[in-house]
């Protein structure tokens, strides 16, 4: 039944959320206790999270100003920032050597006019592929087209997909179809029924919830996942396992 | 119905358009909303540009589950004979209960004389108008546009599809609802931008916001989630899931 009220009634990752100011927008929150209180409100324990300055402008930078967003606060699991530059690689490789990697994720290439290709990128999804490392790729921000053609060629890369939109419809199901090691990141993909749908399809391991936030809102895909008829093992996976899974480095489906 | 609030979905679709995967199955869609206490879904079909097609199938997928759905008329000025007898075909004898604009399916920008005797008809009759609003790339469905033509029309209902979808358009579909008191703002969109119920609601008044989901382009699910997910009161809530659309539309 229906409330005019929700909270999530399993424990929640979100797999996706971005903190710090963007070049030209600042953020709902200004630190850490402004991010969980949003959290709270939901009902979210936990959130894995970039810096918004590595989308646009530098992941080096971004890089250095998440460490101040997740030293002592175990709400927080920090997701780094690559680019193709050795520095940027340097930099990741630098973190791993201290155990702090889980996952990485890709800079908003469309919008810099960089292609994702594998002569441009090569270098860093054979690091990642060698030590296992997921990566989280945006649909808004990096052509879906460009995502298939070079990601398929590193098999053992463990993917993320996240802001998939209806206008991606056609492109989802091929996209995990083709590619057994993505999984997909459901903060915008909001076609009818289009969820269950997929279940059915790839199984229940192979999505997660994450919001977007503070591109878009945290709690109406929360919301969203809660009545779609899960049952509580599998919702309990979509909000949480999935993701816990994934960043152990135990998201291969081959 | 949610805690004893009739919830109607001012905004849905009839027919298909497959390259996003929009179908408009009933059985599914009763099913997304029985999921979430939706009861009623107001729908529109607006692939015609001669709008009698269109409004024919509305018509029938209405008959057939008249409890759960309300239709809304279609019209486009491109047909400009057609307006008035297919505005009075929908609702006299098909029984549509509003009418719906897509101002980017036309050259016309919404405050254009062409959409007049749209608007005409509606204040003669005490009508809700509902028309697509936002940053379209033809430019001709800002909600200021729909804003200038609500005060010259006092007895129609003009309501803002989207709220303007995003800024700089969210902006000028407030002020519009602040300017005018026939002027009101539905919710669906792909931007679910954080805070945005929450700013319809304190800057044009819980009264004047209206739940809606595109619905079957969108799952109602997620979009009746920001409504419930909003920092906002249950009785404002109550308002914007349903109350409100009654009122509008004389239920």
């Amino acid at each position: 039944m229906a409330s005019l009220n929700f909270k999530a009634t399993v424990p929640v990752f979100d797999a996706n959320v971005g903190v710090g100011h963007r070049y030209n927008q600042l953020a709902p929150f200004e630190d850490p206790a402004g991010l969980q209180e949003e959290m709270q409100r939901h009902g979210v324990e936990r959130a894995l999270i970039y810096h918004a300055m590595g989308e646009n402008i530098s992941c080096i930078t971004g890089n250095e100003e998440l460490l101040k967003w997740v030293d002592n606060n175990d709400a927080f699991t920090p997701q780094w920032i690559a680019s193709s530059t050795a520095d940027s690689i340097a930099q990741l490789q630098d973190l791993h050597a201290d155990g702090r990697v889980q996952s990485v994720r890709l800079f908003n290439t469309e919008v810099m006019n960089v292609p994702f290709a594998d002569w441009i990128f090569g270098d860093l999804l054979e690091w990642l592929s060698a030590e296992n490392i997921p990566l989280w790729v945006s649909f808004a921000d990096t052509p879906a087209t460009e995502l298939m053609d070079t990601l398929r060629r590193f098999a053992d890369l463990t993917i993320v997909f996240v802001g998939s939109h209806y206008s991606h419809s056609l492109v989802v199901q091929p996209f995990l179809r083709h590619l057994p090691n993505a999984h997909m990141e459901v903060s915008r993909f909001e076609n009818v029924d289009a969820l269950q749908r997929l279940k059915q399809e790839f199984g229940s391991e192979r999505f997660l919830y994450g919001s977007f936030y503070p591109r878009w809102a945290m709690g109406p895909a929360l919301f969203y996942i809660h009545h779609i008829g899960l049952s509580e093992a599998e919702l309990t996976a979509y909000c949480a396992g999935n993701l816990e899974r994934i960043l152990q480095g135990s998201g291969r489906h081959d | 119905m949610i805690e004893g609030t009739t919830v109607i979905d001012f905004h849905g679709h009839t027919g298909r358009w497959d390259y996003y995967d929009m179908n408009d199955d009933a059985t599914t869609m009763l099913h997304t909303m029985d999921a979430v206490g939706i009861d009623k879904s107001c729908l529109f079909h607006i692939f015609y540009p001669d709008s009698t097609p269109g409004n024919d199938i509305t018509a029938q997928f209405i008959g057939r589950n008249p409890d759960r759905f309300i239709g809304f008329a279609y019209i486009s000025p491109l047909v400009p004979e057609n307006i008035l007898p297919e505005l009075e075909r929908s609702i006299n004898v098909l029984k549509l209960s509003a009418i719906k604009l897509y101002s980017p399916y036309t050259p016309y920008k919404l405050d254009h004389p062409i959409w007049d005797p749209i608007y005409q008809f509606a204040h003669d009759r005490e009508l809700v108008v509902i028309a697509h609003t936002g940053n379209d790339l033809v430019g001709t469905a800002f909600p200021e546009q729909l804003g200038n033509a609500a005060p010259r029309f006092p007895n129609a209902i003009f309501v803002a599809g989207h709220a303007g979808n995003a800024e700089p358009c969210r902006s000028q579909a407030i002020a519009a609802a602040q300017r005018s008191p026939n002027f009101y703002l539905e919710t669906c969109s792909t931007f679910r931008t954080p805070g945005v119920i929450e700013e319809l609601v304190k800057k044009a008044g819980a009264d004047r916001v209206l739940f809606g989901s595109d619905t079957p382009l969108m799952d109602p699910r997620s979009q009746i989630g920001k409504i419930i997910t909003a920092d906002i009161s249950d009785e404002d809530k109550r308002l914007v899931l349903g109350e409100n659309a009654r009122r509008v539309l004389k239920l």
